[in-house]
Parts: C-alpha cells; structure tokens; sequence
C-alpha cells in the first residue's frame, strides 16, 4: 500500500517536471582523488541543492536556466562554476583543500559534522578520520571505537572490554560494517584496542537511530566505516611508530591512471608489553586492509576491498588462543543516467576462532561466516524527491564449535556442535522528499525476510519447552528432550518476515534552527550469545530459529538543532525513547560454552531504554572540540512465559549492564601554532550497575557470597582525563617527507577506576574482601607518524 | 574442561592488568537464611555409617561473626527406597551426627529439618564413583610447563553421564580448592584432572615443591548437584570480573514447606568418594 502512494507520488513529480534537466557528476579530491561523501552542491540563489553520496555521485535538477553552481566541503576551498542549464549534462569536479600544508590538522571539521537543519536524518554521527587522529588514546593507539564513545548516547562497557553500546542498546545490536562487509568482532587484544587501522578509514558515520530504510539487521545502531580509496594521483607512504603497534600504508595509482589502490598493514609488539609485566605469556595482533578500484568509463567503475585481521595468545606454551575477522567485497559502480545511480556489491565476511589446550590434547575451532548480495539504487527524481531502493540476500553458515582431540591418547572425544544455516533478504524503498520550504520528510520501507534453512537436527522437548520452572526448588532448568526431528539440507524449518517502516521528519523553524523527529522499526535475526557483562572472542551468534525469535524494536526520538555565529557553534538536542522485544536473557547458572542446544538456557524478554542527549560542537577556529552529555536508563525484562515461574530476577525490571545514567565527555583539540597542537578529553560516567553479595555461609569449608537481584549495586563513577601534544616539526613545511611526534597521558590523575570490583575470600587469611581491578592508571604514550 | 574456556578468558584480562587492589565496599545485607550442609559421603571400601549434617546461619558478607551455628532443630534422613530412617543427634554446636547411616548406591533419600516452626525438606540419590587408576607428578601438563602438578587419571565409564567433584587441599593450607567436572567432552575415556598452584605474592603461595602433600577427593556427584556445585565454584572463583557470568541467588535442593520463599542455601547430597594423599618427590 505504503509502495503505491510512493510510486503515484513519484509520478506526480515526474510529470511536473518537464521543463527540467539535470547536472550530474563525481566529486574527488584534488589532492589525492579520494571521492569525497558529503560534500554539498547547490544552485546559487535557486535554494537547490544535494550532498555527495558515498561514491562521490551527485545529481541536480533545476529549471531550466542560467546558474552558478557552488561545491562547498568543508577543509576545502569553495568552488563555482557557472553553468547554462539548456541539456543534461556531467560535470565531475576536483576540489582542493583550503590549507595548502598537507600535514594536517584542518582547523575545520567537515560540513556534515555541523548540524545540518534542513536534512531529516537524525541521531546521526559522521567523523573524519582526522578528528578521531587527534583524540587522546591510552597508549598512543587510535581508536576508532573509542572515539565513538564520547559521543551523546554511546558508551563502553568496562575498560577493556570490546564493543560499545548505543542507546541502551547491546553490543550485539550494532551493525558494524567495513565498506559494506559485516564486521562481527570490532576488537583486539579482548577489547583494548579496535579492528579499524584508520591510515586506511576515510570516514565513519554511526546512525544511532532513524537507521536509513536500507539498512537492516540489528536493532541499535549501524556503525559505517568506509576505508580509503587510495591515492590516485601520486604514489604516497604513511606510516607510524608506537608504543603497542607499528603501522605502515602504501598508496598509489595503477592502472595506467585509470584506479588506485591501497594497502594499509598494523602489527603489535605486545609480546613485549606482556612479557615486561613478568607473564610467561604473549599477546599480539595484526592487520591488513586493502583496497583498489578500476575506472572502465564515467559511468562504471570497480571497488575491490577486503581486510583481514588476527589476534594471538599463548599462555605459558600449553593455551593458545586465535581469532580474528576476514572480509572482502567487489562492487560495482553503475551510472544508467544522470538521475540514476547504481551500485552492486558481493561481500564475504567472517569470523572465527580456535584454542589449542596443549595440555588437554586438544583443539576448538569455532565460526561464522556470510555471503552477501547488495543491489542499491538512487534515483535523483527532481530536486525535491530523491528515491532509494534496493535489494540484498545473506547467506550465513554458523558453526558453532568443532572440538578435535590432537594426540592418539588424548582424553577428548571428537565433538562437532550442530552446524546452522539461514539465509536473510531484504527489500526497501525511501524517499527524501522535500514538502514544503521548511518541511523535509525521509519516509521508507524495508521488507526483511528470514529463512532457518536445514541441514541440521533440532530437538523437540515435552510440551514444546526447551526449558521449564521447576517450582519446587525455584529454578529454571532444561526441558525434557523427546525426540529429534532432522531437517534436510535446503528444506525450510522456519520462515519469519518483518515490515519495517522508517520515518524522519525535519522542520526548519529559521535559518539556523530546526526540530526534528522520528520513527523506525527494525529487526535483528542474529543474536551473540553471551551470559558474561563483557562479550568476549569467544562468544557464538545464533540465528533465529523455533526457539530464538527475531528481536523487534521501535524507536521514536525528536530533536532540536541550532547552529550559532555563522556556524561556528552547533547545538543538538535528542530525546529518545527504545523498546525491544524478544531480547534473550540466560538463566541462572546457564552454560553456553559448547551448548549444541541454546534453548535450554534461555527465556525471552524484552528492553527498554530512554534518554536526553545534549551535544554542543564548535567545528571552527584554533579550538575546536564538542561537550557531549546523556541522562538515560536502560533496562530489561524477562518473564517465564511458556516455561512457568516468575522470570529472570522475579520478572521484574532490572538495569542492563550497559545502563548509564550520566555520561559526560569534553573534548577538545587547540592549535597553539604550525607546529604545536593539544589535545585533550575528560570523561564522567556513572558506574557501571553490578550485582554484590547481600551475605555469606560456609559450605565445604569455604565462605561462599549469597545474591540477590540482578544489576541492582553500581560500581563507582568513572572519570578521567586524558591529554595529548602533537608536534610537528617546522622544517616539515619544504620537504617530502612529513614527520609528526605525538605525546600523550592518559589518566593524567592516576584515577583508579573500577573496570570490576570482585569479591573473594582471601586464601591467606580467610577473610572476605573486595578487590577492585583497575585496568589503566596514568600511561603516557608518544607515537612517530610519517608521510612520504 | 569448561571451567578451563572460561579460565582462558580471565588469564587474559590478569595477564593484560596487572593493577588489582582491596577496597572498603558498602554491600547490602538481607535477613539471614538457613545453611543446610548436608553431605553425606561415603568413602569407598568404609561402612559409612558415620554422617554428620551441619546447619548454621547466613551472616552479611563482610561479618567475622562465629555464633551462628544453628542449635535445637531436628534432623531426619529416610531412604524412600527401603523406607529405613536415620534420626541424628543435635551435637549442639552445630552439628547432628548419626553413626548407624546405612549408605546404599542408586537408592534415593529424603532429608527433613524442622527448625524455627518451619520444615526443610530435600531428596537425593546417592551416586557412586570410579577408582582413582594412576596419581603421578608432572611439569608438562597444568597451566604452567613449568610448575609442578600433581594428576589423576581415572577411567570413566561409558554408557552413562558421570559428574564429578574434586576436592583439593595442601597440607597446612587454610582452605581447599573445588573442582567440578563431567564426561560431556570424555565420555567413555580415561580422564585426567590436575591441581596445580601458580606463584602469588599476594596471598603468600608459591609453587608445589618437593615434599609438599596434598588431600585429594574424588566425588561421584548427581547432575542436579553438579549443576549446584559448578555454579557456586564459578561464583567464588570469579565473581565481578567482567567476563564472568551475572552472579544470581544460588538455590540448592532444600525446599522450606512451611514458607516456600524461606528457602535454606546449601545441599542434601549423597556421594561415594574415594580418597588419596600425594606427596611430591
């Protein structure tokens, strides 16, 4: 029905735009040709106007007329060009960057990172690389998920644990993508530092909500990172020294100038970093991420990109330990005409692990893997309604776990955990209309459909119940399996389908202010299973199945933006309001850790979460910098349901791990002069919630901790403060080879953070006491980065 | 062998942070419950007609407080199988003994408390064990290739789903150490658990040396009891790291019929068990 009104919509315009024609083409930097995403184009006086897509693409439709055509990006010198608009026609542009210095630090962050007032995407998040460069990071290592973190609405769990959280919402609910490949683990070294080597990220935006009808798969968020296309027109070499980890990136033209390519590589020493902590133990990771692309004409060009990365542990030569993502995508760039942008992509990704237990004599190796098919459209209908739609199917293998004895007189016997198989599609159409001078809508449509393909056995339990009350002891245990009904290999166990509209609406109050607000639904049909605070590499995903539903969530948020004193300052204001159903919880005591039959250990509830979220930016001058503030609750439910009882935590709400209810973060980044810079960041959350003991007995000799409610204690408030200097030397002005030192302290005050509070029985003296882990008193860094 | 997974993950966190410190924290206290410690084990090759049932109270978590043994209830253990009844005898410090307790393997006995006007009742099975087939020292295996261990090998039997509890404890050490395990990975196999001790200046613990003795029991316990037995060694072992799971009211198996939400922590269970000594070269 929804598709209809789009479609006689679409038709009403068309009609009415017979006098028009249209002004297409690509923007690149001149510097380098890297497309450039967000980069505005406008009609000077006719208040038409685009932004540049992710591939550089855009397309204006005006009346036909004499015009002068303005592309402003913000870093970038303002460029026009007058042009008589009697044909369609195809202008690509080169733009150049307004400092002619190349060794950084633009003064002025990016268009897209002030408010933009008149655009109905809300709860958005765009940052440059280069503004994530100049956060202060323990250990002089950038990291892009951290610096995700100082945003309003998105926090961590405990110091250095991986992953971060959105609204409320869990890890698992975020859908992280490297140019387009889903990425399943964004850590290394269990969450210290992140996968994303940022000599090879152009940019990334995190929709926090108001998702874009065509995405779809997680329920919290979206987190897009776009890797580099590489120099295209001059062979180029960045590199860097640090503490942790080196970093080396090649860069240039091939082809005979008609691509480029990158390769960017990370590797970490940390086997000293663990050794001088007096372990018998080494920990390092790498990675590598490449990409390239190939121009056959100007209306079709090739991407190839992949990455892969790798963690290893060995402890005292008799646990080692592996993991690690793998993704690669081939796209294909499509222009039909100037109003119609096409793109197809073919994406791999995958994740696994493997532990070797010496000791044991044996091996676990465990994965998931995924084949993806993306077709995506964009049709520049006229200068007030542009439409997307597109298609995509995923395949997904799960293999859960294999476990291999690895000697003849291993005491192990071969196990391999059922493998599963499902495959996801969806269809979506939206529109960015502009309705009226002031009033923007983005309206769309998405259609998921989900598929548990067979191939597998699946266990049916006594009175459908994978796991029952067991009301005499007051317990959840497993149900009663009966039988085992074996599903053939391209048969269908179960089919769900979702619809899931998305709705955004922007109203411009003046010229630097506007309100918006809005609605989406969106389904998650994958689930990491995880019954610990922290997710760890170890986890397993799921799919949905006879027992796992898809989880749903709603999302409603309206906001308030205002940019001051020409746009130097901007202001943002959201609230928001989340709730999910069929969030998965584990029962008491549930063990996942080869469990071939998940339903035993869990229940299904629901979350909810609320919050206010202020952000004030100033994005230019010497100093700039945001304040970002979040007042909110995160909470959750889990009734018996089907399986009897009263629930999890007698089905009452309990706080989610992730809830915060203040979150502060000030950062801020001042140029002294050409060759100083300071960096700073101070940090105030509320501690993460916790469940402490309410009292003790002696069993088997020992002074075992009774509890009670789930999550109702806080650990203490966290806060700190972090600083950094970049020094770039004068004499890089002249020269080829450009060379920056970076100095910094993080937790300059030596705050002793609680990242757990753990409570034992000390073995010495037999008294119960409490011993906080604090992970990072005050570490200074300095890191030597180059470009050649 | 699952513990060991979960081991992994917080050697990690140990081996990556090394700042751990004891701090004063405030934690709530509750009304104190009933501690029921009713392990009836009967060593292999004895009568085992010698039992003792402790009860005690619940105290706040950080109280040193000793008077809370439970005095004046009455303790009765009925085999349902062969309707005989053991009544034991208030030691009045705490503890109830019997010494004509007629411990029969496969056959399910009921424990009956009356204390404070309210009945505690549970049942069990009692659950034999296999031999301990080889007890020997090594480097090689354990944590740590360098340190010593001391291992037990033992023949599971097949056909059938077999839990186990172990019992640790050094000589002249304060307390033991638990450990639970099952034949989910072996079954049918010659199994092989470890005890070894790491370095820790903290707690003043050193590596096992030359002349060091250990206790070691080896317990057949029920699934139901294993799955009691795990969770609490998991929970004392490891709880508020962040990789370990959200800590939660642990119930055993003693029910109160008078007031179901009075329900008493601690177990009824019924074991075989089989007991050694080592002492390293």
């Amino acid at each position: 029905m929804k598709k209809l009104v789009i479609l006689s919509m679409l038709f009403t315009i068309v009609l009415s735009a017979q006098e028009h024609y249209t002004v297409s083409g690509i923007i690149t930097e001149a510097s380098n040709g890297e497309t450039a995403f967000g980069a505005s184009v406008f009609l000077k006086g006719a208040a038409i106007g685009a932004v540049s897509n992710e591939y550089g693409f855009f397309s204006i439709t005006a009346p036909k007329g004499t015009y002068t055509l303005v592309i402003s990006y913000i870093g970038f010198a303002d460029m026009s060009k007058d042009i008589v608009l009697d044909k369609d026609q195809k202008i690509n542009f080169e733009i150049i960057e307004s400092s002619t210095q190349l060794d950084e630090v633009i003064i002025t962050a990016e268009e897209s990172e002030r408010v933009n007032i008149r655009n109905p995407q809300m709860s958005v998040s765009k940052i440059k690389v280069e503004t994530i460069k100049k956060i202060p990071v323990v250990l002089g290592e950038v990291d892009l998920v951290k610096s995700i973190q100082l945003l309003p609405g998105v926090t961590s769990g405990a110091e250095g644990t991986g992953g971060f959280n959105v609204r409320g919402g869990a890890v698992d609910q975020n859908l992280v993508l490297l140019d387009e490949a889903i990425i399943y683990n964004t850590s290394h070294l269990l969450g210290f530092f992140s996968v994303f080597n940022t000599d090879a990220i152009k940019d990334v935006k995190l929709y926090k909500g108001g998702i874009p009808a065509k995405f779809g798969g997680r329920v919290s968020s979206v987190l897009d990172v776009r890797q580099k296309d590489g120099n295209s027109k001059a062979f180029k070499l960045t590199g860097g020294i640090g503490i942790i980890s080196s970093r080396l990136a090649a860069e240039g033209p091939v082809f005979k100038d008609k691509g480029s390519f990158l390769i960017a590589s990370r590797g970490s020493y940390a086997h000293l970093f663990l050794k001088a902590a007096g372990e018998d133990n080494s920990a390092y990771f790498y990675d590598v991420n490449l990409k390239t692309n190939y121009n056959f004409n100007t209306n079709n060009k090739l991407y190839l990109s992949g990455y892969f990365g790798r963690d290893a542990f060995n402890f005292g030569g008799n646990f080692k330990s592996g993991y690690g993502n793998a993704s690669g995508n081939l796209r294909w760039n499509h222009i039909f005409n100037d109003r119609l942008f096409s793109n197809l992509s073919l994406i791999y990704s995958k994740y696994d692990y493997e532990l070797e237990f010496d000791s044991f004599e044996f091996d676990w190796v465990s994965s998931i893997k995924n084949y993806n098919i993306k077709y995506d459209f964009s049709y520049y209908v006229s200068d007030a309604f542009k439409l997307n739609f597109g298609a995509n199917g995923i395949y997904y293998h799960f293999d859960p776990g294999e476990i291999n004895p690895t000697t003849e007189t291993s005491a192990i016997n071969p196990l391999q955990l059922d493998q599963k198989r499902a495959f996801e599609s969806g269809l979506y159409i939206s529109a960015e209309h502009k309705l009226t001078d002031k009033l923007t809508a983005s309206y769309g449509l998405r259609y998921s459909a989900f598929s548990r393909l067979g191939g597998q056995v699946l266990s049916n339990y006594e009175n459908n119940l994978p796991v029952r009350y067991n009301s005499t002891l007051g317990i959840y245990e497993s149900g009663t399996e009966l039988s085992e009904t074996n599903y053939e290999k391209g048969k269908r166990i179960i089919n769900f389908g979702n619809f899931e509209p998305r709705l955004a609406l922007s109203y411009q109050l003046n010229k630097s202010s506007s309100v918006k607000a809005g609605y989406s639904r969106t389904a998650q049909y994958i689930h990491l299973l995880s019954n610990t605070t922290a997710v760890t590499p170890l986890d397993v995903w799921t799919p949905s199945g006879t027992f796992i539903k898809p989880q749903l969530s709603d999302q409603y948020a309206i906001g308030y933006f205002k940019s001051f004193k020409d746009k130097i300052y901007a202001l943002e204001v959201e609230t928001y309001y989340k709730t999910t159903d069929n969030r998965i919880d584990y029962i008491d005591g549930s063990d996942l850790i080869g469990q071939n039959t998940i339903e035993t250990e869990i229940l299904n509830g629901e979350a909810r979460a609320y919050g206010l979220e202020f952000l004030v930016r100033k994005s230019k001058g010497d100093f700039t910098g945001w304040l970002a503030y979040t007042i909110s609750k995160a909470e959750q439910r889990t009734l018996g349901g089907a399986a009897g009882g009263p629930g999890i935590n007698n089905g009452n709400w309990y706080k989610s791990s992730h809830d915060r209810t203040h979150d502060v973060s000030l950062t801020g980044s001042y140029k002294l002069n050409n060759k100083w810079t300071f960096g700073s960041n101070l940090i105030f959350q509320t501690g993460r919630p916790v469940t402490y003991p309410d009292g003790q007995y002696e069993y088997e000799g020992l002074k075992i901790a009774s509890f009670s409610d789930r999550n109702s204690n806080r650990l203490t408030a966290y806060h700190r403060l972090d600083i950094s200097a970049t020094l770039t030397p004068n004499k890089n002005a002249n020269r080829k080879w450009k060379s920056e030192w970076v100095f910094g302290i993080y937790n300059v005050y030596n705050r002793k953070n609680a990242a757990s509070i753990s409570f034992g029985q000390n073995r010495e003296t037999g008294a119960n006491e409490a011993t906080r882990t604090a992970v990072f008193g005050v570490v200074p860094s300095v890191t030597y980065n180059f470009k050649f | 062998m699952k513990t060991f997974l979960k081991h992994i993950i917080l050697l990690l966190c140990m081996a990556l942070t090394a700042c751990t410190d004891v701090i004063d924290v405030d934690v709530p206290e509750t009304e104190p419950r009933l501690v029921v410690e009713a392990s009836l084990d009967w060593e292999k090759g004895s009568l085992g007609n010698n039992q003792i049932v402790k009860l005690s109270t619940s105290i706040p978590y950080f109280s040193n407080q000793t008077n809370n043994s439970v005095t004046g209830a009455s303790v009765k253990v009925t085999n349902t199988t062969n309707n005989s009844e053991f009544i034991f005898t208030d030691e009045n410090d705490g503890t109830y003994s019997i010494a004509n307790f007629v411990p029969i393997i496969g056959h399910t006995y009921t424990l009956e408390i009356a204390y404070n006007n309210q009945i505690y009742t549970a049942e069990e099975t009692l659950i034999p064990v296999t031999d301990i087939a080889n007890l020997y020292e090594s480097t090689a295996n354990g944590f740590d290739n360098e340190a010593l261990e001391v291992n037990i090998d033992f023949n599971d039997p097949v056909n059938e789903e077999n839990y186990y509890l172990f019992k640790f404890q050094e000589q002249g050490d304060l307390l033991p150490e638990l450990l639970d395990i099952s034949d989910e990975f072996t079954n049918g196999n010659t199994m092989t658990v470890f005890f070894e001790k790491g370095e820790d200046e903290d707690i003043n613990q050193d590596e096992f040396m030359s002349g060091n003795v250990v206790d070691i029991k080896m317990y057949g316990v029920s699934k139901t009891y294993y799955n009691y037995i795990k969770l609490l060694i998991e929970q004392y072992d490891s709880v508020g790291d962040p990789f370990s799971s959200t800590p939660a009211a642990l119930r055993g198996n003693c029910v109160n019929t008078t007031n179901v939400n009075n329900y008493a922590l601690g177990y009824f269970r019924l074991t075989q068990v089989v007991k050694a000594s080592y002492t390293f070269q």
